[in-house]
């Protein structure tokens, strides 16, 4: 039969780049948004925040659903430990979930997303089709959410839908279309 | 019919009709075309590359070098295919390639009498006279000649899609070894990929008839590949070529999805390109037997012995009536029995080892066998009958019609070349084999030069358990497994001499042992030079079944030994891929990724036409109905501007926000002129350099708060601009305190420009002050529209009073619909970036003409801007004599005498009079455009002396255009030089 996937466009959400001012650690940054925030490429949430770790001293936070100024919100409560960019209207988020999910990412971006290997609350930085993105796993369904530059969206769509049109073929028990 | 009445791995229930040549045949599923179309009796199936020689079927494999054919039609025709790997499905249409008019009747076959002329290199030796034909005559005639299938022309219709592997283990070849091996590693629960290029696993066990634990190999083969299909951690990939390996333990892999199918389901791509990352991998790619070199033997019915047990055990098809089998090592004489087993004549068994007759006693006592003897000559296209050479020295003759060769194994080791280690020679196996394999990877079975079966097994568990072992993996239990250990002597006979006609070494590219010994004669000696000079190997099939051969032939032509002589390195890949294979859906509009600015839709719906300005696509012009052409409409564009107001989408530009208390000073030595003084809400125009003191970008510097800047870029360097920026903060000057982040996609924005900008500007922003008290040129603010964060620059390239509104990227379609709105009431255009160059070449705006990456800030006319009070990158370097030189082109402006003449960007710049040759040529126009507001063209050029040159004329020199031009050298600035607009 064929995998399950399904897409969907997220809308409302909030996204800003938070880079740590020199020498500021990540507790101090987590402290100050009421969580621990990740010193490697994986996630952590609070209080409708989630922070994902993009790179050294670099996150994007993440929330559902925000005010047009989230972002001078955030700096604010960063002041003096970090830099803030709102990029809210930057990325058009997509949620792939389902078992295709993981099988169209994984044809895209050349990372290993078995369960063992990325889990439920991993952040990956990297390309797919030549676009760079950032996607997180949401949970163990797999969901996960893709962060597409906004001007990319169009080129992003076409190969994702190339991609899952040979997944959701009914295919043979034996293998993945 | 030559389809025996029973046995084989064929479905006879499921009968598929096929067409060779236009003629109708039937198979069954499970064949290949090559193994339908030997049970059906066709043994002439294609013509060699030089000499047009009729061709068979050699092997059972991918190393096929003669049975190619083209298959399928139109736009889906694959040419040069190999019969031997080609699924059969119901409606295959194959036809024969390299033939006029007919297989059957090649006229082109004359080139055998020709043959002479076409030795090796022949073309470095003839047709050098004269030598203008060459061209126009010779090449094409040999091109026309010498060749294989006909590339369809048509566009592609298939799909092809790409998929990434990672695994413990990634096993290559599911024969014995390789499915030993992944078994092992599957059982102690590493991921292991499992990759086999047939259309089922096992391998050799597929043509062969020995058991494994008891019971037959293909059961044994079921057995095994139900238990690892079971298995979470185990990946089955078939009909999957691993054609390279790279550096970082990285697989290339070509899975064909669709190929066995008549053509993909919708959706489905027809191959899938696989990258795998494995950190252990096990080669058990397995061997590939040699031809023997001898008169005739590529004649059709001279076949691989191993094909030949294939052909009758695996697909139930009898190679011929009456067989001839030439060995020189033990396995032929099993392909012996396996012929008698079918009920297949076997005349004799021509061993060429003195003692070739031990192996006799396999055999009844009515079959003919002869021990040191050879077969000299094969006769008849298809075979007739082989001339053999007894021991004594006697020659007879046999009648045949099939004659099986056996000439020895050799390990499959291409893809364990691939990173540059070169295969080295055993003795104990008489071939070649990896030496220095690539990290990660150890060959087993065959490949390893373990060529039995019992030992293939045991060296697949073997080589498993080390990989695991050093992944930290326990194997308590080790498979052991059964099987017999069948006899694999084998005394190479790399050539038989006193043969009277011609003896090849590569079937395919058509190189006999005459070519290789006067390749040798000509001093081509190195293994390497004799491949490129008689092009060995080089085929399609990249001389799988030639390449040991030739160079045991090189070496004794030069009295060294094989070991001296040594081998040639494999490259990927390993086998042909299809070029669409590695392109995935990146072909025709999706051949790069393309970028939209948020309001494209909207801009395409008034009627505008894009161009690509790197990935971007920018909005040209908007064309009104009764324009008749796209002067008038960038003209209309202009002239509506600069006399009313324009709105322009100028969302590409590079967006960066610097932050942090060291950001002014960052910015200060990131650009020429002083940054610091920047009073918080005001725009500063900069301009950068690069290390090498040349002008790497220009753009505009915003204020926003005492440690937070905005900065706008060039559209085509916004990401090297970035990247340099990254560079200074992380490596240049780590101490310093400072964030850099592209928010290029975060913002939409709009220029509105022209004297009713104000206005227009004052209607979205109804309660915030635009008076030029209020908000001066170079003002800058935060502020909202709509109840959205929102970003007013009073800056302008245009020339004209100009504001650039600016929102989030996801409202930007929304606010160019109000800013449509508004201007309509006022008479405003849009404009596209067509009409925005005319309008910065009109204020002498430098644009990417002049930043080309070979001006300095002074050719620019900016040299004052260089800040003395400071350091910053490039400063030094910008002090270079010859970037200060006096006589650099700098940035003039041109006007043509005659203004009915156009000048054109390209054309150099010639003194009246001087002769048009370089050492006269004084510079050349940079940008050109016709001025709608000076009624005649205007030019921005880069010119020697330029600022002293005003007012003085210049021969503007255009040799691919048109005629020369007489041109006055004026300002760069044509339009308000006083600025008065741009501040009203």
């Amino acid at each position: 039969m064929a995998e399950a996937l399904t897409i969907r466009t997220r809308s409302g959400f909030g996204l800003a780049t938070i880079t740590a001012r020199k020498g500021v650690a990540a507790g101090a940054i987590g402290q100050a948004l009421g969580l621990v925030a990740p010193a490697g490429p994986v996630w952590t949430a609070a209080e409708g925040v989630m922070l994902l770790g993009t790179g050294p001293g670099v996150w994007l936070a993440h929330a559902e659903t925000v005010s047009p100024f989230w972002g001078d919100g955030l700096r604010q409560r960063l002041a003096g430990l970090a830099a803030v960019s709102d990029q809210s209207g930057a990325c058009v988020v997509l949620r792939l979930s389902g078992a295709g999910a993981r099988i169209a990412l994984r044809r895209g971006a050349s990372i290993d997303l078995d369960p063992a290997a990325f889990r439920p609350d991993a952040v990956v930085v990297t390309a797919i089709a030549h676009i760079g993105v950032t996607f997180w796993q949401v949970d163990a369904v797999p969901t996960y959410d893709i962060a597409v530059p906004r001007s990319f969206i169009g080129s992003f769509h076409h190969w994702l839908d190339v991609t899952a049109a040979a997944i959701r073929l009914p295919v043979p028990a034996s293998g993945e279309a | 019919m030559s389809r025996l009445a029973e046995g084989g791995l064929i479905d006879r229930t499921k009968p598929l009709r096929f067409s060779f040549d236009g003629r109708h045949y039937t198979g069954f599923a499970g064949d290949t075309l090559a193994s339908a179309l030997i049970a059906n009796g066709i043994r002439l199936v294609g013509r060699s590359f030089k000499y047009h020689r009729p061709r068979g079927i050699l092997s059972a494999g991918s190393e096929e070098p003669n049975a190619l054919v083209t298959l399928r039609k139109g736009d889906r025709a694959e040419p040069d295919s190999r019969a031997t790997t080609i699924e059969l499905f119901d409606g295959l249409a194959a036809t024969s390639q390299n033939r006029w008019p007919s297989l059957d009747f090649d006229m082109m076959a004359v080139n055998q009498i020709a043959a002479p002329l076409f030795v090796a290199g022949f073309y470095y030796k003839t047709f050098m006279w004269p030598a203008k034909f060459w061209e126009k005559l010779y090449e094409p005639l040999i091109r026309r000649a010498a060749g294989l299938g006909a590339l369809s022309t048509l566009p592609d219709p298939d799909s092809y899609d790409r998929e990434h592997g990672f695994c413990d283990l990634l096993v290559i070849g599911g024969g014995p070894a390789g499915l030993a091996a992944a078994l092992t590693a599957g059982r102690a629960g590493a991921r292991v990929i499992l990759v086999d290029e047939d259309r089922i696993f096992g391998g050799r066990l597929l043509g062969e008839r020995y058991e494994v634990d008891g019971v037959a190999g293909v059961d044994w083969t079921n057995a095994a590949v139900a238990e690892l299909a079971s298995l979470a951690n185990v990946r089955l990939l078939l009909r999957t070529t691993v054609f390279g390996i790279y550096d970082g333990r990285e697989y290339g892999a070509i899975e064909r999805v669709a190929d066995h199918l008549p053509q993909p389901a919708p959706g489905q791509p027809r191959q899938r390109f696989w990258k795998i990352i494995a950190r252990r991998a096990i080669l058990a790619s397995g061997a590939i037997e040699r031809p023997l070199v001898f008169g005739g033997n590529d004649r059709p019915g001279v076949m691989l012995a191993s094909a030949v047990s294939t052909y009758v055990n695996r697909y139930a098809a009898a190679p011929g009536r009456r067989a001839v089998v030439f060995t020189a090592s033990d396995s032929g004489w099993t392909t012996a029995a396996d012929l008698m087993t079918a009920d297949i004549q076997v005349a004799a068994v021509i061993d060429s080892r003195p003692d070739g007759g031990v192996s006799a006693s396999r055999l009844p006592h009515d079959v003919e066998t002869f021990s040191g003897a050879v077969v000299v000559d094969a006769h008849g296209a298809p075979l007739r009958g082989v001339d053999i050479r007894a021991a004594d020295g006697r020659i007879r003759r046999i009648e045949a019609d099939l004659l099986a060769m056996a000439g020895g194994w050799t390990p499959a080791i291409g893809l364990g070349a691939n990173l540059g280690s070169r295969p080295v020679w055993s003795e104990s196996i008489q071939g070649f084999l990896i030496d220095v394999a690539p990290p990660g990877l150890q060959p087993a079975g065959a490949a390893a030069g373990t060529f039995s079966l019992g030992a293939a097994l045991a060296d697949g568990v073997a080589k498993a358990v080390s990989a695991l072992a050093d992944l930290g993996f326990a194997v308590s239990a080790p498979g052991r497994y059964e099987a017999s250990d069948e006899p694999s002597g084998v005394t190479p006979l790399w050539h038989v001499g006193g043969s009277r006609t011609k003896a090849f070494v590569d079937f395919q590219h058509d190189v006999t042992d005459t070519d290789i010994a006067l390749a040798a004669r000509e001093g081509f000696v190195s293994i390497e030079h004799l491949k490129r000079y008689t092009t060995l190997g080089m085929a399609t099939d990249q001389g799988k079944t030639s390449q040991l051969n030739g160079h045991a032939l090189l070496a004794a032509a030069t009295g060294k030994s094989i070991a001296e002589a040594g081998t040639v390195l494999s490259r990927p890949p390993y086998g042909p891929v299809a070029i669409g294979a590695f392109a995935g859906h990146h072909r025709g509009a999706g051949f790069r990724p393309e970028r939209r600015t948020p309001a494209h839709d909207w801009a395409a719906s008034q009627g505008a036409s894009f161009i690509e300005a790197g990935l971007w696509k920018r909005a040209r012009w908007f064309a009104r109905p009764g324009e008749r052409d796209w002067q008038e409409t960038v003209n209309r564009e202009v002239t509506t501007t600069r006399g009313t107001a324009g709105i322009c989408d100028v969302s590409t530009l590079g967006k960066i926000e610097i932050e942090g208390p060291d950001a002014a000073l960052l910015l200060d030595r990131l650009y020429i002129n002083t940054i610091s003084t920047l009073p918080v809400g005001r725009v500063r125009y900069g301009v950068m350099l690069r290390e090498d003191g040349l002008v790497m970008d220009d753009g505009t510097v915003t204020r926003l708060a005492e440690d937070r800047f905005f900065l706008t870029t060039t559209t085509a360097n916004a990401a090297t601009v970035m990247q340099h920026i990254d560079h200074a903060r992380q490596v240049i000057w780590p101490e310093l305190d400072v964030q850099a982040v592209s928010v290029s996609e975060q913002w939409a924005s709009f220029s509105v420009a022209g004297p009713e900008a104000r206005r227009l500007a004052q209607r979205l922003l109804p309660d915030f002050d635009l008076a030029n008290s209020a908000f001066p040129f170079m003002a800058a603010v935060e502020t909202v529209w709509q109840t959205l964060p929102a970003r007013l620059f009073r800056v302008s390239y245009s020339g004209e009073l100009a504001y650039e509104i600016a929102v989030r990227a996801d409202h930007g379609e929304v606010l160019a619909r109000a800013l449509h709105t508004v201007g309509q009431e006022f008479g405003a255009t849009l404009y596209g970036i067509e009409a925005l160059g005319v309008m910065r070449i009109e204020k002498g705006h430098p644009g990417g003409g002049e930043l080309n990456g070979q001006t300095t800030a002074a050719d620019l006319g900016m040299g004052r801007m260089m800040s003395r009070k400071k350091d910053f990158i490039g400063q030094v370097m910008a002090a270079r004599p010859g970037l200060t030189a006096p006589d650099r082109p700098c940035l003039v402006g041109l006007r043509p005498v005659d203004p009915r003449q156009r000048l054109c960007a390209g054309a150099h710049l010639l003194p009246g009079g001087a002769a048009a040759v370089a050492a006269n040529d004084q510079g050349h126009v940079t940008s050109a455009a016709f001025s709608p507001t000076l009624g005649h063209s205007i030019a921005l050029a880069l010119l020697a002396h330029g600022a002293e040159r005003h007012g003085e004329r210049i021969v503007v020199h255009d040799p691919v255009r048109g005629p020369d031009i007489e041109a006055e050298i004026c300002s760069p600035v044509f339009v308000d030089p006083e600025g008065i607009r741009v501040h009203g």
